[in-house]
């Protein structure tokens, strides 16, 4: 069910576009590669995480409650529904469905900002009601916070990202042909969603 | 007509306007070849500061009891040191300066894939390191360049800034990794296959990946090293749990292959200069281009050789043992080639040949001292000594700073189409050969004999060799005045050079010195390896590179 194609106000660009065109895989494998960096800078905090968790006092350590895996678990679910909407936003596009990708891409920023607030209902749980902080609970609060943290700040520049993106392509800074940056948009949101994966695992899990 | 050929569209064949005025051309440039010479120029300048540090290091031990600094300070200026010429120097100028000069010439590319991320990546540079350097001013770090907490958690406030600085650098480092590895992945002439690339570029491309992952590595490290002396957050301080060995394990998991990023393109200089300087093709192609892969791999293996003494069960010191012995193979195999191509080879007995001879010679002894470190008894015996010091300035000095010059002389033609004095080269190598010997040999035994590292003071029986050691350092000292004497008489009075000085064969020969900014008129098609000296060039459609024919930038 196609609705209108691309919307009102795209520039022809000309030239500068068919150049976009074909530089697109320098963009993808240069975002892919910034990617796999970002990759390294968690798995480090993981390693060092998983090192200290492993030096021997029990975990959690004592005086520091388990972690509320159910409130957690369905953080996760509205993280990961946020990636399901991200694709389908993302596919909708490609094939010119505008409506409908407005809706995917509107609900996948909103189910981001969900995700991030509750991130801050569990970071006020954990200091207020069970007294851990960030510096003043051991390596419990360290590794968390930092870790948590981290991805916390990046589903936050994800989701500013996202609302740039949706912007400009409200604007028509996207063709049907020339969309490279909600691919990178895409791929960015699913990298969260994957480290979540991990971090969820580890912290909530195990 | 236009002149301007357009092969297969895209990056390939457009070329952009040329940029006007002083500030787009020479200060936020986008053109690789500035953006190289940029790093350069910065990367020699903190090297002479750096230098200046070894020296009053090395005047500091003239004396068995110092006196020429006090303790305090001669922690910080060894620590600086060393930092200094690992993150401001050499990495710097062995990736983003030499890497960015040569490379995109040497595949047949107009730019790397991201010129702006590649001006962003040095702006960084210059400003991280007067970030470092302005440590100074605020109790700059004191534990080494290394940094091991708990000391560098009680230290002063530079040791945040140091943490700040090198995180910054390290940005720096791992954006110039993706930009080459996506510039040489994608954007080789056409016909150019991965085995029809110079060797210099396969050095490049082995270390990139390095860069880019090891560095970020660093990050993590120091971040949470930031975090803790900043705002308590528990690391690495053992009374709230945390662990001094986790910083060992995260900071050398970076510095052990940040020691084949500082090496591995010096290695891929090496390989481009003695075949030219021999006229005969290099010995051994495939296997120094896999040896690169195979040395850049390994060696994220085998960072815990550096801590045997911290403690380290058996078990595990046995398996890093082993695998740091297994990495003198594929660097066994490039000394082997590279001599197999000298030998029977017409020698051109050039500055810069005799740099990259110095550099086997002096690598291979580094990298001797190196296999001796492996083995877990005798390191127990000598870590933390001057011998040591004496296997890494082999390596690190004899090696990469040779590279550095030997690439610097090579090059310097391409870049200003000048020539270096080739009399004040010899003088700078002899006596920085001499120099050098001096300076370190002794430190060998030294340290066999007992004198700790980082020490500024020592017992008398050392004395001797210290001084020797000292004074030696001032004639190296002089040898690299020279050289900048040379780098800076040679910009205006220079011999003129040439598009190809030195008969050689790869790409970056065959267009003008220095080149135009759209560095070739037409994208040439490759059919061959380029070290086949006595054969036809391999290369189709570089007519018109040394012609004058105008050339128009266009848009598509």
């Amino acid at each position: 069910m196609a609705v209108a194609a691309v919307p009102h106000g795209a520039v022809d660009h000309g030239g500068a576009d068919q150049l976009y065109i074909e530089t697109r895989s320098l963009r993808l494998q240069g975002f892919l590669l910034f990617l796999v960096s970002d990759c390294v800078l968690f798995s480090s905090f993981i390693f060092a995480y998983l090192y200290m968790r492993n030096s021997g006092q029990g975990w959690p350590p004592p005086g520091i409650n388990r972690l509320d895996v159910a409130f957690a678990a369905l953080n996760s679910v509205v993280l990961f529904g946020s990636g399901a909407t991200m694709h389908y936003a993302l596919e909708n596009w490609k094939h010119e469905n505008f409506g409908r990708y407005v809706f995917f891409m509107l609900a996948t920023i909103v189910l981001g900002i969900g995700f991030l607030s509750g991130q801050a209902y569990e970071y006020t749980t954990l200091y207020f009601r069970e007294h851990v902080s960030w510096a003043g609970s051991g390596i419990f609060g360290a590794s968390f916070f930092t870790l948590t943290g981290m991805h916390g700040f990046h589903v936050s520049v994800g989701v500013l990202y996202l609302i740039i993106l949706f912007l400009q392509s409200v604007h028509g800074i996207y063709t049907k042909d020339k969309y490279f940056g909600l691919t990178a948009g895409t791929l960015y949101w699913h990298f969260v969603d994957v480290i979540w994966v991990v971090l969820f695992s580890i912290f909530y899990l195990i | 007509m236009s002149a301007t050929a357009v092969h297969g569209g895209g990056i390939a064949g457009h070329i952009h306007p040329e940029p006007q005025g002083f500030v787009r051309r020479y200060i936020f440039s986008i053109d690789h070849k500035i953006i190289g010479i940029q790093y350069i120029v910065t990367g020699f300048v903190f090297l002479i500061l750096s230098g200046m540090l070894a020296e009053i290091i090395r005047t500091q031990l003239l004396h068995a009891n110092g006196g020429f600094v006090s303790p305090d300070v001669y922690n910080e200026v060894y620590s600086m040191h060393g930092s200094a010429m690992v993150w401001l120097v050499i990495i710097p100028l062995i990736t983003g300066g030499f890497g960015n000069v040569i490379m995109p010439l040497q595949i047949g590319a107009r730019d790397v894939a991201f010129p702006w991320l590649n001006m962003i990546s040095f702006w960084i540079f210059p400003v991280a390191g007067l970030m470092l350097f302005s440590s100074f001013l605020m109790g700059a770090p004191v534990a080494g360049w290394t940094e091991y907490p708990p000391m560098s958690l009680q230290a002063g406030p530079g040791t945040s800034m140091w943490a700040a600085a090198i995180f910054l650098v390290g940005v720096s480092s791992t954006l110039t990794g993706i930009n080459f590895v996506v510039t040489m992945y994608q954007m080789r002439a056409p016909g150019m296959t991965f085995t029809r690339m110079p060797l210099f570029c396969w050095a490049q491309l082995a270390t990139a990946p390095l860069l880019m992952i090891a560095t970020t590595a660093l990050a993590a490290a120091l971040a949470a090293l930031f975090m803790e002396r900043q705002f308590g957050v528990p690391f690495y301080d053992p009374t709230k749990g945390g662990s001094p060995i986790m910083w060992q394990h995260m900071f050398w998991f970076y510095s052990h292959p940040a020691v084949y990023i500082m090496i591995l393109p010096a290695f891929g200089m090496i390989s481009e200069i003695l075949p030219t300087f021999s006229r005969k093709p290099i010995f051994g192609y495939k296997m120094i281009a896999f040896s690169s892969m195979a040395i850049a791999l390994a060696g994220f293996m085998v960072w815990a050789h550096h801590m045997f003494t911290s403690g380290l069960a058996p078990y595990l010191q046995l398996p890093f043992m082993i695998l740091t012995f297994t990495i003198a193979i594929p660097t066994g195999v490039k000394i082997f080639s590279w001599t197999a191509t000298l030998w029977g080879g017409k020698i051109q007995y050039t500055t810069s040949l005799l740099f990259a001879v110095g550099f086997v010679g002096l690598f291979t002894l580094g990298g001797i001292t190196g296999i001796f470190l492996a083995a877990v008894p005798f390191d127990l015996h000598v870590h933390g000594t001057y011998f040591v010091v004496a296997h890494f300035h082999y390596v690190l000095v004899g090696g990469s700073l040779m590279g550095i010059f030997a690439g610097t002389y090579y090059y310097f033609p391409k870049m200003s189409g000048r020539l270096m004095n080739e009399t004040l080269g010899k003088w700078h190598f002899w006596l920085f050969l001499i120099g050098f010997n001096g300076t370190f040999l002794p430190q060998h035994w030294l340290g066999m004999l007992g004198m700790p590292r980082r020490v500024p003071e020592y017992d008398p029986q050392f004395q001797f060799w210290n001084d020797f050691s000292s004074i030696s350092s001032y004639v190296m000292t002089f040898a690299i005045l020279l050289f900048f004497i040379n780098l800076l008489w040679s910009i205006r009075n220079g011999k003129k050079a040439g598009p190809n000085p030195w008969g050689a064969r790869t790409l970056e020969w065959q267009i003008p010195s220095p080149p135009h900014y759209y560095n070739f008129k037409n994208i040439p098609t490759v059919h061959g390896l380029p070290y086949n000296f006595g054969q036809p060039l391999p290369y189709k459609g570089l007519e018109e590179e040394l012609t004058d024919s105008p050339v128009h930038a266009g848009a598509h």
